[in-house]
């Protein structure tokens, strides 16, 4: 469970989030909605202790997050996904993986079968340069980098970004059963507001670095001036 | 007609790669910090020497000279820590010149210490192996048991660094870091411990070198003997690209047989000049190194 | 309509000025601390004058940077007049590497590179020089100076059209082979170069006939020779120093600081980077080739090993302690080159070293190279970062 209580973020004079509170539950998928720049991006990396907040606090269960550094963070068990998915296209795919592994407590041969397994393509081009992955196999290896480590939270960076409708609706679902098959709490940070939506518990919307909406995804989903004003889904 | 092994070409090419190891030991270690950390290293010949001073002090109290080895490098890799830890960690992501600036002021502070500590004049080092040249058929033949020691040492030197980043998790970890600090940091990786960890090794591969060419008794070790080697190191390392480490050793090896041939049928002068000219006609026609691939290419 | 009339009287003031030079120039006495009173007084004046009217700087930049080169030149000249022979000489000394630091300050203030080869492009203006003088010995210095000047540009352009192509520490490197390299190329060619003694200029530049009421007045030819030598010396540093104050505010100049601060912008608005780089290591090549030019006129011979690496290192100390990228802390670094061997052996009688020691011929490359560490890592703008801040916040503190 991730806990996030009157959390401000400021870039000089630019305030990136602005008093945000709200609760990840354990097991669930919360979605981060929001237009471009509204903050969301800004919230992950904060609670990655890539940036610092300026005042509130994020717990990990009962443990605070804020001041600690980002490598400590990750060995908590935060997997974090970044925007743009972070992909060494230097490395194969195997040595991402096994960089993903590195710090994990776990058998290194058995991890990667089962990632190969929840993810096959990635095992037919395991000696490939992941500069020559798609877009999707790319996002892909990202996840199975962070989930080899056996993280207890996933923060997933606008996971349907340049994917085809198709792709993206597999991406969701392998989410989906990832979170039923496990307790792993999910942050889904997405502009794609529809399928987030589809997959979610709970989700914050974000506008301009405020929480304009923290309900349950249905709650969310059902509300016109939401989905009109902040989720741009006009029908 | 001379016997093939004696002569001329086969003495020039044998001795050429006695230097050329050792400059492509100096292009590698320049380029395990330029690639890791951005700092293209300064005094990456003046902190060795530094280190093979402190470490061969200990002849005075009856060292052997394989301990002396082990001192200077332990005197190096603690070096090369400090030296991150203290001098280098709040300069990155500083403009590119800062860097620079404060490792030429590193290069000048050590070399002028090291003078006024234990003087400027000339001190041979021991030597475990004779560098009195073997003869074939009563002919001077290009190497002598010291040579292949030198040769053989950097060839190891080069191996075990290549394994370690080829094979090992360490390596990977550091190869990571290098290329994406961030997401590196994401995945858990302790990439502040790993960049210092880099200089240490890189001044440990960097003191090998300096014991080396320090054993050499025409030189013998001075506080400015890796000036030239850093040199040609910094020609050979610029000539393979900067990014890559199997670029700068082949280019180093190959700068020294070339260093050879222009002092043997022209003269020494000429060989830094020279040196020079290839470098600057490298960079002209391959701007982005001889032997680094188009997609390796990082701007 | 007060301002314009203030204005039109500017040229006026300085014709009367110049006026009065000259007739006080012509009316040259035998008492030369009179005339040179009295010319400096004039300058001094118009030049004020000039400066002090409101809004001219704004309006006629370059004249306002001509009346302080003026006054400036005015002032040092008019001391020199009263200094003993050796702190003349040091002056000389400092006024040309002076020259040398402005052309690296403009470099790294205009292209974001360093150079760590400017000894040696010294050395290449020095060497011109006394080839030149060597072979023809009646040419004017002035025309002397140019071909060290010419000679010193097409050695930069050679090096820096590969290096500066590229991004990263290529040029920094470059340079330094270079100047390792650089006392190497004088002993290959030493039927040209004297060899390991060097040349000599065939005859001591003496002030010519028409100023022999300034410098040969019933003092010893000696003194009066260094004194002439530091004058122009200072002349030249003070040519140099306008013309390259008047670059920094250039549309060049501009668009030089805005490669260095954002290359990717500057290419964008249609700046040339590899040019104008190329265009910023030749000046600084060709400032250095000017300063080692005049060290050879002031030292009278030229020496190889004066050109070793070690210059090219005093001079980015110099010029970082000073504060790179500023045109006053090439000043400041000719000052205290200018001084640098007395305070260290100050330091050293104070301190009570052995002079012969170890340690104490090790001071040199101690102090530089601790405080060029020390400087980047706290104040990298140097003396002239540091007294801005300072001038800033007294100016925050105490609001006019
Ligand atoms: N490194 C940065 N420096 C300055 N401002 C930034 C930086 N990163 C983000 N911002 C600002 O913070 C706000 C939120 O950005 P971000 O978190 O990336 O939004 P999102 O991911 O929702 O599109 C934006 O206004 C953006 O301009
Ligand atoms: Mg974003």
């Amino acid at each position: 469970m991730i806990t996030i209580e009157d959390l401000t973020v400021s870039f000089g004079a630019v305030q990136a989030l602005r008093n945000v509170s709200f609760v990840a539950e354990t097991g669930k998928i919360t979605a981060v909605l929001g237009a471009n720049g509204a903050g969301k991006t800004t919230l992950l990396r904060t609670i990655s202790g890539l940036k610092e907040p300026k005042t509130g606090t994020i717990r990990l269960d009962d443990q605070s997050l804020v001041h600690k550094r980002t490598e400590d963070i990750a060995r908590l068990g935060i997997g974090h996904v970044p925007e743009g998915r972070g992909v060494i296209g230097e490395f194969t795919v195997e040595e991402n993986l096994r960089l993903g592994a590195m710090m994990a407590r776990v058998n290194l041969l058995q991890g990667l079968q089962e990632q190969y397994e929840l993810f096959p393509v990635l095992g037919e081009r395991r000696k490939q340069h992941a500069a020559k992955l798609s877009g999707g196999e790319r996002q892909m290896l990202a996840m199975a980098r962070a989930l080899i480590a056996k993280p207890s939270v996933l923060l997933l960076d606008e996971p349907s970004l340049g994917l085809a409708p198709l792709v993206t609706a597999q991406l969701m679902h392998t989410i989906q059963s990832l979170c039923e098959s496990s307790d792993l709490t999910v942050i889904l940070v997405e502009q794609n507001a529809t399928s987030a939506l589809r997959i979610a518990h709970h989700a914050v919307v974000l506008h301009v670095g405020k929480v304009v909406a923290n309900d349950t995804a249905a709650n969310v989903s059902a509300n016109d001036n939401l989905r009109q004003y902040y989720l741009g889904l006009v029908e | 007609m001379d016997p093939f092994l004696t002569s001329r070409i086969v003495t020039d090419v044998l001795s050429g790669l006695t230097n050329g190891v050792t400059y492509g030991l100096v292009a590698l270690s320049l380029v395990l910090i330029w690639r890791s950390t951005g700092v293209l290293n300064f005094a990456q010949g003046a902190m060795p020497m530094f280190a093979t001073y402190l470490g061969f002090a200990f002849l005075s109290y009856h060292f052997g000279y394989w301990a002396c080895v082990v001192a200077c490098v332990i005197a190096g890799l603690l070096l090369g820590g400090l030296t991150e830890r203290f001098l280098v960690r709040g300069l990155y992501g500083k403009p590119e010149i800062n860097p620079i600036v404060v490792m030429v002021g590193f290069l000048i502070v050590l070399e002028a210490v090291a003078a006024a500590i234990w003087s400027s004049t000339p001190r041979s080092l021991p030597s475990p192996f004779s560098a009195i040249h073997w003869q074939l058929a009563g002919k001077p033949f290009a190497l002598s048991p010291f040579t292949v020691y030198e040769i053989a040492t950097a060839l190891v030197v080069m191996a075990l660094v290549a394994a370690l980043f080829r094979f090992t998790k360490l390596g990977l970890q550091l190869r990571a870091s290098a290329l994406a600090p961030e997401v590196s940091r994401l995945l858990g990786v302790r990439v502040g411990r790993l960049l210092t960890l880099g200089w240490m090794l890189s001044t440990a591969v960097g003191v090998i070198t300096a014991i080396l060419v320090s054993a050499n008794f025409f030189s013998g070790l001075t506080p400015t003997v890796m000036d030239g080697i850093f040199a040609y190191g910094f020609i050979a390392a610029a000539i393979g690209g900067l990014e890559s480490p199997v670029g700068a050793i082949v280019a180093g090896v190959l700068l020294g047989v070339v260093n050879q041939f222009v002092t043997d049928f022209v003269n020494q002068n000429a060989v830094i000049i020279i040196a020079l000219g290839i470098l600057v006609v490298s960079l002209m026609v391959r701007p982005s190194g001889v032997f680094t691939k188009s997609s390796q290419r990082r701007v | 309509m007060k301002l314009i009339a203030v204005r039109r009287r500017v040229p006026i003031a300085i014709a009367i000025a110049v006026a009065v030079t000259i007739i006080a120039l012509v009316a040259a006495s035998t008492t030369r601390e009179g005339i040179a009173l009295s010319i400096a007084f004039d300058l001094a004046v118009a030049c004020g004058i000039a400066m002090s009217v409101p809004g001219f700087k704004a309006d006629h930049p370059v004249v306002s940077r001509a009346a302080l080169t003026l006054l400036a030149l005015d002032v040092a000249i008019f001391l020199t007049f009263f200094f003993s022979s050796s702190t003349n000489f040091n002056l000389a000394t400092g006024a040309a590497m002076s020259i040398v630091l402005l052309g690296l300050s403009f470099l790294t203030g205009a292209s974001g590179q360093i150079s760590l080869g400017n000894g040696a492009f010294m050395g290449v203006g020095a060497f011109a020089m006394a080839i030149w003088a060597n072979h023809h010995a009646t040419t004017p210095i002035v025309l002397t100076l140019l071909i060290a000047v010419a000679c010193g540009a097409l050695v930069g352009l050679l090096l820096g059209l590969p290096a500066t192509r590229l991004r990263g520490p290529y040029l920094a490197g470059m340079t330094l082979a270079f100047a390792v390299a650089f006392t190497f190329i004088l002993s290959s060619f030493s039927s040209w170069t004297g060899g390991d003694s060097g040349l000599q200029l065939p005859t001591a530049a003496t002030a010519p006939r028409w100023l022999d009421g300034f410098f040969h007045a019933g003092t010893p030819p000696l003194t009066t020779t260094t004194l002439y030598i530091t004058d122009v010396a200072i002349i030249v540093a003070g040519v140099a120093f306008f013309f390259m104050a008047n670059l920094f505010a250039s549309r060049t100049g501009r668009s030089m600081r805005l490669i260095r601060d954002n290359d990717v912008a500057a290419e964008l608005v249609g700046v040339s980077l590899p040019r104008t780089r190329v265009v910023a290591f030749i000046v600084s090549s060709a400032y250095a080739a000017l300063g080692g030019a005049l060290l050879t006129l002031i030292d009278n011979s030229v020496s190889p090993p004066t050109y070793s690496f070690a210059l090219s290192v005093t001079i980015l100390s110099l010029i970082v302690i000073g504060g790179i990228g500023t045109i006053s802390g090439a000043l400041i670094g000719g000052v205290i080159y200018a001084f640098s061997t007395n305070v260290i052996s100050w330091i050293t009688t104070q301190t009570g070293l052995n002079p012969q020691g170890n340690l104490a011929s090790q001071l040199n490359g101690i102090i530089f190279g601790g405080l060029l560490i020390l400087t980047m890592l706290f104040a990298p703008f140097g003396i002239t970062g540091a007294a801005r801040q300072l001038w800033h916040r007294l100016r925050a503190r105490f609001p006019r």
